[in-house]
Protein backbone atom coordinates (compact mmCIF):
# COMPACT_ATOMS: atom_id res chain seq x y z
CA UNK A 1 0.00 0.00 0.00
CA UNK A 2 1.58 2.96 -0.88
CA UNK A 3 1.55 6.06 1.52
CA UNK A 4 2.71 9.33 0.71
CA UNK A 5 5.47 9.90 2.76
CA UNK A 6 6.60 8.67 6.34
CA UNK A 7 6.60 12.02 9.26
CA UNK A 8 9.20 13.65 9.86
CA UNK A 9 10.81 11.87 13.04
CA UNK A 10 11.70 14.40 15.37
CA UNK A 11 9.83 17.56 13.65
CA UNK A 12 9.17 19.72 17.01
CA UNK A 13 7.92 23.06 15.15
CA UNK A 14 5.39 22.10 12.17
CA UNK A 15 5.36 26.20 11.49
CA UNK A 16 7.47 28.54 12.37
CA UNK A 17 7.60 32.24 10.76
CA UNK A 18 9.69 34.99 11.66
CA UNK A 19 9.27 38.84 10.63
CA UNK A 20 6.87 37.48 8.00
CA UNK A 21 6.04 40.44 5.70
CA UNK A 22 3.72 41.16 2.51
CA UNK A 23 3.44 43.84 0.29
CA UNK A 24 2.24 44.11 -3.32
CA UNK A 25 1.83 46.80 -5.73
CA UNK A 26 -2.10 48.03 -5.33
CA UNK A 27 -3.54 50.87 -7.63
CA UNK A 28 -2.90 53.75 -4.82
CA UNK A 29 0.42 52.66 -4.29
CA UNK A 30 1.85 49.88 -1.93
CA UNK A 31 0.00 47.97 0.46
CA UNK A 32 1.24 46.07 3.47
CA UNK A 33 -1.28 43.16 3.80
CA UNK A 34 0.74 41.38 6.34
CA UNK A 35 2.84 43.52 8.23
CA UNK A 36 5.81 41.52 10.67
CA UNK A 37 3.99 37.96 11.54
CA UNK A 38 5.75 35.49 14.34
CA UNK A 39 4.24 32.17 14.82
CA UNK A 40 4.89 29.01 15.91
CA UNK A 41 3.26 26.25 15.80
CA UNK A 42 4.64 23.18 17.69
CA UNK A 43 4.23 19.36 15.97
CA UNK A 44 0.86 18.06 16.79
CA UNK A 45 -0.96 21.08 17.37
CA UNK A 46 -4.66 21.94 16.52
CA UNK A 47 -3.56 25.91 15.75
CA UNK A 48 -6.50 28.36 14.73
CA UNK A 49 -5.55 31.67 13.28
CA UNK A 50 -8.62 34.11 13.29
CA UNK A 51 -8.80 37.43 12.09
CA UNK A 52 -11.91 39.99 10.78
CA UNK A 53 -11.66 40.04 6.73
CA UNK A 54 -9.13 41.50 4.89
CA UNK A 55 -6.68 41.29 8.35
CA UNK A 56 -4.19 38.72 6.53
CA UNK A 57 -5.16 35.46 7.89
CA UNK A 58 -5.40 34.49 3.86
CA UNK A 59 -2.26 36.15 2.60
CA UNK A 60 -0.23 34.54 5.78
CA UNK A 61 -1.54 31.11 4.95
CA UNK A 62 -0.82 31.51 1.01
CA UNK A 63 2.61 32.35 2.31
CA UNK A 64 2.86 29.69 4.62
CA UNK A 65 1.82 27.24 1.43
CA UNK A 66 4.12 28.15 -1.35
CA UNK A 67 1.40 29.89 -3.01
CA UNK A 68 2.13 33.44 -2.75
CA UNK A 69 6.14 34.72 -2.47
CA UNK A 70 7.42 36.60 0.75
CA UNK A 71 8.42 40.29 0.89
CA UNK A 72 10.41 39.98 3.73
CA UNK A 73 11.22 37.60 6.73
CA UNK A 74 11.22 33.52 7.01
CA UNK A 75 8.82 31.02 7.18
CA UNK A 76 9.44 27.20 7.74
CA UNK A 77 7.08 24.61 7.25
CA UNK A 78 7.62 20.76 8.20
CA UNK A 79 11.57 21.92 9.24
CA UNK A 80 11.88 22.98 5.84
CA UNK A 81 12.43 26.72 4.27
CA UNK A 82 9.35 27.74 2.37
CA UNK A 83 11.23 29.95 0.22
CA UNK A 84 14.48 28.02 -0.77
CA UNK A 85 12.69 24.54 -0.47
CA UNK A 86 9.44 25.15 -1.99
CA UNK A 87 8.61 21.47 -3.50
CA UNK A 88 9.99 19.92 -0.60
CA UNK A 89 7.61 21.69 1.76
CA UNK A 90 4.40 21.02 -1.00
CA UNK A 91 5.36 16.99 -0.47
CA UNK A 92 4.35 17.32 3.06
CA UNK A 93 1.56 19.96 3.58
CA UNK A 94 -1.86 19.19 2.21
CA UNK A 95 -3.93 22.40 1.45
CA UNK A 96 -7.89 23.18 1.53
CA UNK A 97 -8.28 27.22 0.79
CA UNK A 98 -11.15 29.01 1.10
CA UNK A 99 -13.02 28.29 -2.13
CA UNK A 100 -13.18 24.61 -2.36
CA UNK A 101 -10.38 24.22 -4.98
CA UNK A 102 -11.68 20.96 -6.97
CA UNK A 103 -12.73 20.29 -10.87
CA UNK A 104 -16.14 19.94 -10.88
CA UNK A 105 -16.69 18.28 -14.20
CA UNK A 106 -14.53 15.14 -12.41
CA UNK A 107 -16.32 12.88 -10.14
CA UNK A 108 -14.88 12.58 -6.55
CA UNK A 109 -12.86 9.27 -7.36
CA UNK A 110 -11.31 11.20 -10.42
CA UNK A 111 -10.45 13.72 -8.62
CA UNK A 112 -9.19 12.26 -5.51
CA UNK A 113 -7.02 9.44 -8.34
CA UNK A 114 -5.00 12.38 -9.95
CA UNK A 115 -4.08 14.14 -6.82
CA UNK A 116 -2.88 11.20 -5.58
CA UNK A 117 -0.77 10.48 -9.03
CA UNK A 118 0.40 13.85 -8.60
CA UNK A 119 2.02 13.30 -4.92
CA UNK A 120 3.85 10.01 -6.77
CA UNK A 121 1.17 6.85 -6.75
CA UNK A 122 1.19 4.59 -8.93
CA UNK A 123 -2.67 3.90 -10.86
CA UNK A 124 -3.35 1.33 -8.48
CA UNK A 125 -2.45 2.67 -5.11
CA UNK A 126 -4.16 6.15 -6.27
CA UNK A 127 -7.27 4.10 -6.75
CA UNK A 128 -6.75 2.24 -3.47
CA UNK A 129 -6.19 5.93 -1.78
CA UNK A 130 -9.32 7.39 -3.09
CA UNK A 131 -11.69 4.83 -2.19
CA UNK A 132 -9.97 4.96 1.29
CA UNK A 133 -10.68 8.66 1.48
CA UNK A 134 -13.91 8.63 0.28
CA UNK A 135 -14.65 6.10 2.93
CA UNK A 136 -13.16 8.68 5.45
CA UNK A 137 -15.00 11.75 4.69
CA UNK A 138 -18.25 9.59 3.93
CA UNK A 139 -18.48 10.09 0.40
CA UNK A 140 -18.30 6.46 -1.09
CA UNK A 141 -22.04 6.46 -2.76
CA UNK A 142 -21.28 9.80 -4.23
CA UNK A 143 -17.78 9.15 -5.29
CA UNK A 144 -18.68 8.31 -9.21
CA UNK A 145 -20.96 11.43 -9.57
CA UNK A 146 -19.36 14.75 -10.76
CA UNK A 147 -18.38 17.08 -8.69
CA UNK A 148 -20.92 19.47 -9.38
CA UNK A 149 -24.00 18.05 -8.38
CA UNK A 150 -22.60 18.37 -4.84
CA UNK A 151 -24.01 20.09 -2.07
CA UNK A 152 -21.34 22.35 -0.42
CA UNK A 153 -21.08 20.01 2.80
CA UNK A 154 -20.11 17.79 -0.21
CA UNK A 155 -17.38 19.59 -1.82
CA UNK A 156 -15.76 20.96 1.55
CA UNK A 157 -15.31 17.14 2.59
CA UNK A 158 -13.78 16.50 -1.08
CA UNK A 159 -11.65 19.36 -0.93
CA UNK A 160 -10.45 17.92 2.78
CA UNK A 161 -9.75 14.77 1.47
CA UNK A 162 -7.74 16.00 -1.74
CA UNK A 163 -5.42 17.46 0.87
CA UNK A 164 -4.98 14.35 2.58
CA UNK A 165 -4.23 11.63 -0.14
CA UNK A 166 -0.21 11.64 1.10
CA UNK A 167 -0.72 11.89 4.42
CA UNK A 168 0.92 15.14 5.15
CA UNK A 169 2.13 16.30 8.21
CA UNK A 170 0.86 19.33 8.20
CA UNK A 171 -3.13 20.50 7.03
CA UNK A 172 -3.75 24.23 5.96
CA UNK A 173 -7.26 24.94 6.05
CA UNK A 174 -8.48 27.86 5.20
CA UNK A 175 -11.84 28.71 6.67
CA UNK A 176 -13.26 24.88 5.88
CA UNK A 177 -16.62 25.46 7.15
CA UNK A 178 -17.42 29.00 5.97
CA UNK A 179 -20.72 28.67 4.03
CA UNK A 180 -21.96 25.53 5.40
CA UNK A 181 -24.85 24.51 7.77
CA UNK A 182 -24.46 23.44 11.09
CA UNK A 183 -24.66 19.60 10.44
CA UNK A 184 -22.39 19.88 7.69
CA UNK A 185 -20.01 21.61 10.00
CA UNK A 186 -19.99 19.40 12.60
CA UNK A 187 -18.98 16.66 10.32
CA UNK A 188 -16.24 18.74 9.36
CA UNK A 189 -15.02 19.11 12.50
CA UNK A 190 -15.08 15.61 13.51
CA UNK A 191 -12.87 15.08 10.53
CA UNK A 192 -10.64 17.64 11.63
CA UNK A 193 -10.22 15.77 15.08
CA UNK A 194 -9.49 12.74 13.43
CA UNK A 195 -6.63 14.00 11.05
CA UNK A 196 -5.43 15.47 13.75
CA UNK A 197 -5.97 12.55 16.20
CA UNK A 198 -3.80 10.53 13.20
CA UNK A 199 -0.93 12.98 14.00
CA UNK A 200 -1.15 15.58 11.71
CA UNK A 201 -0.84 19.28 12.49
CA UNK A 202 -3.64 21.25 11.68
CA UNK A 203 -3.21 25.36 10.92
CA UNK A 204 -7.06 26.45 10.45
CA UNK A 205 -8.19 30.09 9.82
CA UNK A 206 -11.91 30.66 10.71
CA UNK A 207 -13.87 33.61 11.57
CA UNK A 208 -16.16 31.34 13.64
CA UNK A 209 -15.23 31.46 17.46
CA UNK A 210 -16.93 28.52 18.55
CA UNK A 211 -15.26 26.57 15.89
CA UNK A 212 -12.04 27.62 17.14
CA UNK A 213 -12.96 27.34 21.04
CA UNK A 214 -14.22 24.07 19.64
CA UNK A 215 -11.31 22.66 17.98
CA UNK A 216 -8.10 24.76 18.62
CA UNK A 217 -5.56 24.20 21.23
CA UNK A 218 -3.48 27.32 20.84
CA UNK A 219 -5.19 30.66 18.64
CA UNK A 220 -3.81 33.77 17.09
CA UNK A 221 -5.50 36.70 16.29
CA UNK A 222 -4.17 38.74 13.28
CA UNK A 223 -5.13 42.47 12.87
CA UNK A 224 -4.47 44.72 10.40
CA UNK A 225 -1.43 42.32 9.23
CA UNK A 226 -0.13 41.60 12.93
CA UNK A 227 -0.46 39.30 15.61
CA UNK A 228 -2.71 41.22 18.57
CA UNK A 229 -3.22 38.02 20.58
CA UNK A 230 -1.86 34.30 20.91
CA UNK A 231 -2.43 31.57 23.33
CA UNK A 232 -4.77 28.69 24.20
CA UNK A 233 -8.34 29.66 23.82
CA UNK A 234 -8.73 29.11 27.76
CA UNK A 235 -5.71 31.41 28.58
CA UNK A 236 -7.04 34.07 26.77
CA UNK A 237 -10.40 34.42 28.56
CA UNK A 238 -8.86 34.21 31.87
CA UNK A 239 -6.46 37.00 30.83
CA UNK A 240 -9.18 39.17 29.41
CA UNK A 241 -11.19 38.52 32.68
CA UNK A 242 -8.54 39.69 34.88
CA UNK A 243 -7.71 42.62 32.66
CA UNK A 244 -11.19 43.81 32.84
CA UNK A 245 -11.86 42.47 36.12
CA UNK A 246 -14.96 40.58 34.89
CA UNK A 247 -17.27 38.63 37.27
CA UNK A 248 -18.23 36.19 34.46
CA UNK A 249 -15.77 34.09 32.12
CA UNK A 250 -15.60 35.83 29.00
CA UNK A 251 -16.48 34.41 25.75
CA UNK A 252 -13.35 34.02 23.00
CA UNK A 253 -15.88 36.66 20.81
CA UNK A 254 -15.11 39.26 24.05
CA UNK A 255 -11.45 38.26 23.18
CA UNK A 256 -12.15 38.26 19.44
CA UNK A 257 -13.94 41.77 20.21
CA UNK A 258 -11.18 43.02 22.75
CA UNK A 259 -8.20 42.44 20.28
CA UNK A 260 -9.52 44.12 17.22
CA UNK A 261 -12.60 45.83 18.17
CA UNK A 262 -13.15 49.01 19.88
CA UNK A 263 -13.79 48.02 23.37
CA UNK A 264 -10.50 48.97 24.29
CA UNK A 265 -7.44 51.20 23.28
CA UNK A 266 -4.96 49.33 21.17
CA UNK A 267 -1.88 49.58 20.44
CA UNK A 268 -0.80 48.58 16.99
CA UNK A 269 1.37 45.92 16.92
CA UNK A 270 0.97 45.38 20.19
CA UNK A 271 1.51 41.12 21.14
CA UNK A 272 0.38 39.92 24.01
CA UNK A 273 1.97 36.42 24.25
CA UNK A 274 -0.33 34.33 27.13
CA UNK A 275 1.18 30.86 28.41
CA UNK A 276 -0.38 28.08 29.81
CA UNK B 1 6.88 11.34 -11.05
CA UNK B 2 8.57 13.10 -13.83
CA UNK B 3 7.53 16.37 -14.80
CA UNK B 4 6.61 14.62 -18.26
CA UNK B 5 4.39 11.91 -16.26
CA UNK B 6 2.96 14.61 -14.41
CA UNK B 7 2.13 16.36 -17.66
CA UNK B 8 0.72 13.63 -18.80
CA UNK B 9 -1.64 13.07 -15.76
CA UNK B 10 -2.63 16.45 -15.81
CA UNK B 11 -3.43 16.35 -19.90
CA UNK B 12 -5.73 12.95 -19.46
CA UNK B 13 -7.65 15.06 -17.22
CA UNK B 14 -7.71 18.01 -19.16
CA UNK B 15 -8.83 15.91 -21.95
CA UNK B 16 -11.37 14.18 -19.54
CA UNK B 17 -12.89 17.83 -19.26
CA UNK B 18 -12.89 18.59 -22.77
CA UNK B 19 -14.94 16.13 -23.93
CA UNK B 20 -17.33 16.31 -21.03
CA UNK B 21 -17.77 19.89 -22.65
CA UNK B 22 -19.08 19.12 -25.58
CA UNK B 23 -20.75 22.71 -25.81
CA UNK B 24 -16.96 24.26 -26.58
CA UNK B 25 -16.02 21.68 -28.99
CA UNK B 26 -18.62 21.90 -31.34
CA UNK B 27 -18.10 25.82 -31.97
CA UNK B 28 -14.73 24.41 -32.77
CA UNK B 29 -15.35 22.04 -35.67
CA UNK B 30 -19.16 24.15 -37.13
CA UNK B 31 -17.51 27.57 -37.58
CA UNK B 32 -14.32 26.41 -39.77
CA UNK B 33 -16.19 24.23 -41.99
CA UNK B 34 -19.04 27.18 -42.30
CA UNK B 35 -16.20 29.59 -43.54
CA UNK B 36 -14.83 26.74 -45.93
CA UNK B 37 -18.45 26.15 -47.22
CA UNK B 38 -19.01 30.08 -47.46
CA UNK B 39 -15.50 30.63 -49.77
CA UNK B 40 -15.90 28.21 -51.28
CA UNK B 41 -19.36 29.31 -52.32
CA UNK B 42 -18.36 33.15 -53.09
CA UNK B 43 -15.34 32.06 -54.91
CA UNK B 44 -15.38 28.57 -56.17
CA UNK B 45 -16.80 29.61 -59.91
CA UNK B 46 -14.05 32.13 -60.33
CA UNK B 47 -11.10 29.82 -59.44
CA UNK B 48 -11.98 26.97 -60.89
CA UNK B 49 -9.78 23.75 -61.14
CA UNK B 50 -8.93 23.56 -64.58
CA UNK B 51 -8.25 27.39 -65.08
CA UNK B 52 -6.40 28.11 -62.00
CA UNK B 53 -3.01 27.29 -61.56
CA UNK B 54 -2.56 27.79 -58.06
CA UNK B 55 -4.73 25.00 -57.26
CA UNK B 56 -3.08 22.57 -59.16
CA UNK B 57 -5.87 20.45 -60.45
CA UNK B 58 -8.09 20.58 -57.37
CA UNK B 59 -11.28 22.84 -56.37
CA UNK B 60 -10.69 26.14 -54.37
CA UNK B 61 -11.97 24.37 -50.93
CA UNK B 62 -8.89 22.93 -51.03
CA UNK B 63 -7.11 25.99 -51.41
CA UNK B 64 -9.04 27.56 -48.49
CA UNK B 65 -9.24 24.36 -46.73
CA UNK B 66 -6.07 25.81 -44.11
CA UNK B 67 -7.81 29.03 -43.24
CA UNK B 68 -10.51 26.85 -41.75
CA UNK B 69 -7.75 24.04 -40.08
CA UNK B 70 -6.34 27.44 -38.73
CA UNK B 71 -9.01 28.69 -37.83
CA UNK B 72 -10.33 25.52 -35.64
CA UNK B 73 -6.70 25.50 -34.06
CA UNK B 74 -6.80 29.06 -32.75
CA UNK B 75 -10.24 28.91 -30.30
CA UNK B 76 -7.42 28.70 -27.43
CA UNK B 77 -10.37 26.58 -25.49
CA UNK B 78 -7.57 25.54 -23.09
CA UNK B 79 -7.31 28.96 -21.51
CA UNK B 80 -10.56 29.21 -20.82
CA UNK B 81 -10.68 26.20 -19.24
CA UNK B 82 -7.38 27.39 -17.00
CA UNK B 83 -9.34 30.83 -15.93
CA UNK B 84 -12.12 28.28 -14.89
CA UNK B 85 -9.49 26.76 -12.81
CA UNK B 86 -8.33 29.61 -11.73
CA UNK B 87 -11.65 30.82 -10.66
CA UNK B 88 -12.31 27.93 -8.91
CA UNK B 89 -9.79 27.56 -6.35
CA UNK B 90 -8.31 24.61 -8.21
CA UNK B 91 -5.36 25.90 -10.10
CA UNK B 92 -4.04 26.68 -6.35
CA UNK B 93 -4.58 23.55 -5.30
CA UNK B 94 -2.64 22.34 -8.26
CA UNK B 95 -0.02 24.58 -7.61
CA UNK B 96 0.36 23.32 -3.91
CA UNK B 97 1.00 19.79 -4.97
CA UNK B 98 4.91 19.15 -5.94
CA UNK B 99 3.99 19.43 -9.51
CA UNK B 100 6.53 20.73 -12.37
CA UNK B 101 5.44 24.02 -12.61
CA UNK B 102 6.34 23.30 -16.59
CA UNK B 103 4.05 20.70 -16.28
CA UNK B 104 1.14 22.50 -15.31
CA UNK B 105 1.58 24.54 -17.99
CA UNK B 106 1.94 21.63 -20.55
CA UNK B 107 -1.31 19.88 -19.52
CA UNK B 108 -3.61 21.42 -20.82
CA UNK B 109 -1.43 22.16 -24.37
CA UNK B 110 -1.02 18.70 -24.44
CA UNK B 111 -5.15 18.21 -24.59
CA UNK B 112 -5.44 20.89 -26.90
CA UNK B 113 -2.73 19.32 -29.06
CA UNK B 114 -5.14 15.98 -28.71
CA UNK B 115 -8.12 17.71 -29.51
CA UNK B 116 -6.57 19.83 -32.49
CA UNK B 117 -5.40 16.36 -34.26
CA UNK B 118 -9.33 15.03 -33.89
CA UNK B 119 -10.58 18.22 -35.00
CA UNK B 120 -8.07 18.33 -37.71
CA UNK B 121 -9.34 15.02 -39.40
CA UNK B 122 -12.78 15.60 -39.05
CA UNK B 123 -12.82 19.23 -41.06
CA UNK B 124 -10.87 17.10 -43.45
CA UNK B 125 -12.95 14.25 -43.74
CA UNK B 126 -15.75 17.17 -43.83
CA UNK B 127 -13.76 18.28 -46.74
CA UNK B 128 -13.76 15.31 -48.80
CA UNK B 129 -17.34 15.74 -50.29
CA UNK B 130 -15.67 19.28 -51.88
CA UNK B 131 -13.16 17.36 -53.78
CA UNK B 132 -10.79 17.75 -51.78
CA UNK B 133 -7.62 15.08 -51.58
CA UNK B 134 -4.42 15.54 -49.50
CA UNK B 135 -1.67 15.39 -52.42
CA UNK B 136 1.11 14.55 -50.46
CA UNK B 137 -0.41 11.28 -48.78
CA UNK B 138 -0.69 9.67 -45.73
CA UNK B 139 2.39 11.12 -44.80
CA UNK B 140 1.55 14.58 -45.97
CA UNK B 141 -1.83 14.30 -44.07
CA UNK B 142 0.30 12.90 -40.66
CA UNK B 143 2.20 16.19 -41.40
CA UNK B 144 -1.04 18.16 -41.58
CA UNK B 145 -2.43 17.03 -38.23
CA UNK B 146 0.90 17.31 -36.62
CA UNK B 147 1.49 21.18 -37.75
CA UNK B 148 -1.89 21.82 -36.86
CA UNK B 149 -1.99 20.36 -33.98
CA UNK B 150 1.09 22.11 -33.11
CA UNK B 151 0.01 25.89 -34.19
CA UNK B 152 -2.87 25.07 -31.72
CA UNK B 153 -0.80 24.58 -29.21
CA UNK B 154 1.24 27.85 -29.90
CA UNK B 155 -2.35 30.10 -30.26
CA UNK B 156 -3.34 27.93 -26.91
CA UNK B 157 0.35 29.05 -25.17
CA UNK B 158 -0.51 32.53 -26.34
CA UNK B 159 -4.25 32.90 -24.79
CA UNK B 160 -2.21 30.83 -21.39
CA UNK B 161 -0.22 33.91 -20.97
CA UNK B 162 -3.19 36.34 -21.01
CA UNK B 163 -4.70 33.85 -18.48
CA UNK B 164 -2.24 33.81 -16.32
CA UNK B 165 -1.69 37.62 -16.46
CA UNK B 166 -5.43 39.08 -16.46
CA UNK B 167 -6.98 35.96 -14.36
CA UNK B 168 -10.25 37.07 -16.28
CA UNK B 169 -12.20 35.54 -18.71
CA UNK B 170 -13.54 38.22 -20.33
CA UNK B 171 -10.12 39.16 -21.24
CA UNK B 172 -9.07 36.31 -22.32
CA UNK B 173 -11.38 35.77 -24.55
CA UNK B 174 -11.06 39.19 -26.57
CA UNK B 175 -7.37 38.39 -26.62
CA UNK B 176 -8.48 34.99 -28.54
CA UNK B 177 -9.94 37.64 -31.32
CA UNK B 178 -6.33 39.07 -32.75
CA UNK B 179 -6.60 35.58 -34.22
CA UNK B 180 -8.75 37.53 -36.84
CA UNK B 181 -6.60 40.28 -38.00
CA UNK B 182 -3.85 37.62 -37.82
CA UNK B 183 -5.90 35.15 -40.23
CA UNK B 184 -6.52 38.03 -43.14
CA UNK B 185 -3.32 39.56 -43.05
CA UNK B 186 -2.21 35.77 -45.27
CA UNK B 187 -2.65 34.84 -48.43
CA UNK B 188 -5.70 32.80 -47.21
CA UNK B 189 -8.29 33.95 -50.58
CA UNK B 190 -4.95 33.96 -53.21
CA UNK B 191 -1.31 33.09 -53.42
CA UNK B 192 0.77 35.37 -51.91
CA UNK B 193 2.24 36.84 -55.38
CA UNK B 194 -1.16 37.97 -56.18
CA UNK B 195 -1.89 39.90 -53.42
CA UNK B 196 -1.58 43.96 -53.30
CA UNK B 197 1.78 45.09 -52.43
CA UNK B 198 0.87 46.39 -49.08
CA UNK B 199 -0.93 43.09 -48.33
CA UNK B 200 1.81 40.88 -49.60
CA UNK B 201 4.33 42.63 -46.98
CA UNK B 202 1.87 42.40 -44.11
CA UNK B 203 1.60 38.96 -45.16
CA UNK B 204 5.62 38.06 -45.22
CA UNK B 205 5.70 39.80 -41.85
CA UNK B 206 2.83 37.34 -40.25
CA UNK B 207 3.93 34.36 -39.04
CA UNK B 208 0.08 32.46 -39.83
CA UNK B 209 1.34 33.15 -43.53
CA UNK B 210 4.17 30.42 -43.86
CA UNK B 211 2.03 27.99 -41.48
CA UNK B 212 -0.61 28.49 -43.59
CA UNK B 213 1.40 27.96 -46.85
CA UNK B 214 2.74 24.63 -45.55
CA UNK B 215 -0.64 23.15 -44.78
CA UNK B 216 -1.75 24.47 -48.54
CA UNK B 217 1.16 22.65 -49.80
CA UNK B 218 0.49 19.64 -48.33
CA UNK B 219 -2.92 19.64 -49.94
CA UNK B 220 -2.02 21.00 -53.00
CA UNK B 221 1.35 19.35 -54.08
CA UNK B 222 3.78 16.44 -53.52
CA UNK B 223 6.04 17.12 -50.94
CA UNK B 224 7.47 20.78 -51.25
CA UNK B 225 9.51 21.15 -48.30
CA UNK B 226 11.28 24.47 -47.86
CA UNK B 227 7.06 25.36 -47.65
CA UNK B 228 6.36 22.78 -44.77
CA UNK B 229 10.34 23.21 -43.37
CA UNK B 230 9.18 26.91 -42.90
CA UNK B 231 5.63 26.03 -41.50
CA UNK B 232 6.88 24.33 -38.88
CA UNK B 233 9.94 26.12 -37.72
CA UNK B 234 7.93 29.15 -37.53
CA UNK B 235 5.81 26.61 -34.93
CA UNK B 236 8.53 25.72 -33.36
CA UNK B 237 10.26 29.15 -32.51
CA UNK B 238 6.66 30.69 -31.42
CA UNK B 239 6.26 27.39 -29.51
CA UNK B 240 9.38 27.48 -27.28
CA UNK B 241 8.60 31.51 -26.84
CA UNK B 242 5.55 30.47 -26.10
CA UNK B 243 6.60 28.09 -23.87
CA UNK B 244 9.42 29.96 -21.88
CA UNK B 245 6.46 32.33 -21.25
CA UNK B 246 3.92 30.81 -19.46
CA UNK B 247 6.98 28.96 -17.31
CA UNK B 248 8.14 32.24 -16.48
CA UNK B 249 4.84 33.70 -15.85
CA UNK B 250 3.76 30.91 -13.84
CA UNK B 251 6.75 30.70 -11.39
CA UNK B 252 6.54 34.32 -10.74
CA UNK B 253 2.65 33.53 -10.22
CA UNK B 254 1.45 35.15 -6.69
Amino acid sequence: MWVGRAKVPGMKLAVEAEGLVKQYQGRSGTVDAVRGVDLSVEAGEVFGFLGPNGAGKSTTIKMLTTLMSITAGTARVADLDVTAEPQAVRRRIGVALQEAGLDARQTGRELLILQARLFGASKHDARARATELLELVDLVEAGDRRIKGYSGGMKRRLDLASALVHEPDVLFLDEPTTGLDPASRLTVWDEVRRINELGTTVFLTTQYLEEADQLCDRIAIIDDGLIVREGTPRRLKEDLRERHGLDAEPTLDDVFLDATGRTRERAAGEVQEVTV
Amino acid sequence: MTALQQANVLGGRALRDSLRTPEAIVPTLFIPMFFLVVNFGQAGRIFTSDSTGFLFGQSYAAFTLPSSLLLAASFGTAALFLIEDIEGGYFDKLRAAPVARTSLVFGWLLAEAVKSAVITVALVLLSLPFGISIASGPLGLVLLIALTAAWAVVFAGFMQLIALKTRSAAATNSGGLIFFPLLFLTPNFVPRDLLTRPMEIAATFNPVTYVMEALRSLILRDFEWVAVSRGFAVVAVLGVVMLVLNVRLIRRYD
